[in-house]
């Protein structure tokens, strides 16, 4: 964290601001439930682990999801979804990053995408299945699911969805790096 | 909506909640949360309830909000209701209807924990509604810089929170400003296929990114200009003040708890 300059602690203000409003522009999947929904935001969190490391990347999301917790507020109260959302991006971004750094090439981000897609959606089902589902059913006071109930949720619902949705989001920061790749490296000169 | 994202839900009022100090609202707001919790009976869920609803009155916020936040969770607490009705089987039996018996024990489980629910409701988006999220923002740092002592970077953190609450509405204009640009050049970005969602947020996300980083550049070099080199000896524009309304409203739930204890089955 000391090694954060003024510049870098600014801008990952900045990308937390940008990440809130896209996570406002959020939408549906047809298929899927409602409440599972797809959102850009975390393309800001993976551009400030490209200029500033990984631990912009977790601070990014980590904002982004404070931010809509205490301006749009939780609808439970009790913020689960947002800390679930923040492990998913942290899942999502840092194993990217890392896979990235070790091959540095444009074809070397498609496979650190992929990689970071595939990583999120099987640790987000197992936590899904461990953690969230059975703290979500603790809290609410429900009759606890059976194992092969939640089991089945799981297979059909999240763990698609959350392929699905990382691969959207892996489509578009491809066609954002292809751009902006020459960009974000003469941003990384402000790493310290 | 601009407004909307300043203050958040934030509703200015003249009330003690508002008068209070950020810090000892989180506070108060943390430990009432845990607080739900003891209650196991119908008098500590009616104690729980009527400090709730006092708070609530004593809040002026116009009813109309809390119930506008409300009305998103009703269907999960009816959800939680019914399934308690159905499903828990403690008890005598209450009811009975073809297939269809309710037990005692369903009924009370039911019903105490749609309040539970409730409760903490209301109490965290009283927080919200009193607050604004610059406050809330300067209270958290207050209240965590004791990790100081362990070298976690609070000062650093609160810092890139208010930059991030301060430039949401001017990001929001541009983006706005930039789905507009692009709407007039036959751009869709509501509604259409997936795919071109997908190719619509491109044009608009490459200029939020470097308008954004230019943004930064700026001012971090004014705030460099001005001196500025961490927390160490900073003085503050927003101040925080403990006054009595802190202490009273903290003692208050602080009898409530001790009466909850006493009461508990």
């Amino acid at each position: 964290m000391k090694s954060f300059n003024v510049k870098a602690l600014v801008s990952i203000g900045m990308l937390s601001s940008i990440g809130f409003v896209l996570m406002l522009l959020n939408f549906p999947l047809p298929p899927f439930p409602k409440f599972l929904m797809v959102d850009f935001s975390d393309i800001p969190a993976l551009i400030a682990a490209l200029i500033f490391g990984p631990v912009a990347g977790i601070l990014v999301e980590l904002f982004k999801n404070i931010l809509d917790y205490v301006i749009t507020s939780s609808e439970t109260g009790i913020p689960v979804g947002h800390i679930s959302n923040f492990i998913a991006g942290i899942l999502f971004v840092v194993p990217t990053y890392y896979i990235y750094e070790k091959l540095k090439t444009k074809k070397g981000m498609t496979y650190a995408l992929v990689a970071g897609t595939v990583i999120m959606a099987i640790v987000m089902s197992v936590l899904n299945y461990f953690v969230f589902l059975p703290a979500y059913t603790l809290f609410m006071g429900f009759p606890a699911m059976s194992g092969d109930e939640t089991r089945q949720m799981i297979v059909a619902g999240i763990l698609p969805f959350n392929i699905v949705k990382g691969i959207i989001i892996s489509i578009v920061f491809i066609l954002l790096f292809s751009r902006m790749s020459t960009w974000i490296g003469k941003q990384r000169a402000y790493r310290v | 909506m601009m407004e909307k994202m300043i203050f958040g839900r934030y509703i200015p009022a003249v009330s003690p909640m508002h008068r209070m100090d950020p810090r000892s609202k989180i506070i108060l707001v943390f430990l009432f949360v845990c607080v739900v919790f003891i209650a196991n009976n119908a008098i500590t869920y009616g104690l729980l309830a009527i400090y709730t609803f006092l708070m609530v009155l004593s809040s002026k916020v116009p009813i109309r909000f809390i119930l506008g936040g409300l009305r998103i969770v009703l269907w999960l607490v009816l959800f939680t209701l019914v399934l308690h009705l159905f499903f828990t089987k403690e008890g005598e039996v209450l009811f009975h209807w073809g297939a269809i018996s309710i037990y005692e024990g369903g009924l009370k489980q039911g019903i105490f924990i749609s309040v539970r629910f409730f409760l903490l409701i209301l109490m965290t988006s009283l927080l919200t509604l009193t607050t604004t999220p610059i406050e809330i923002t300067d209270g958290i740092e207050v209240l965590l810089n004791p990790l100081k002592k362990i070298k976690f970077p609070v000062h650093e953190l609160a810092l890139m929170m208010s930059i991030s609450l301060r430039f949401i509405p001017t990001l929001m204009e541009e983006t706005d400003k930039i789905m507009k640009a692009q709407t007039a050049r036959g751009v869709e970005f509501s509604g259409g296929p997936i795919k071109d969602r997908v190719k619509a947020i491109i044009p608009l996300l490459i200029p939020l990114f470097i308008g954004s980083f230019k943004r930064a550049e700026e001012l971090a070099t004014a705030m460099e200009a001005r001196g500025y080199r961490g927390g160490e000896g900073r003085t503050k524009y927003r101040q925080l003040r403990w006054s009595l309304v802190d202490t009273v409203m903290l003692l208050i739930l602080a009898v409530v708890t001790a009466a909850l204890v006493l009461f508990r089955s």
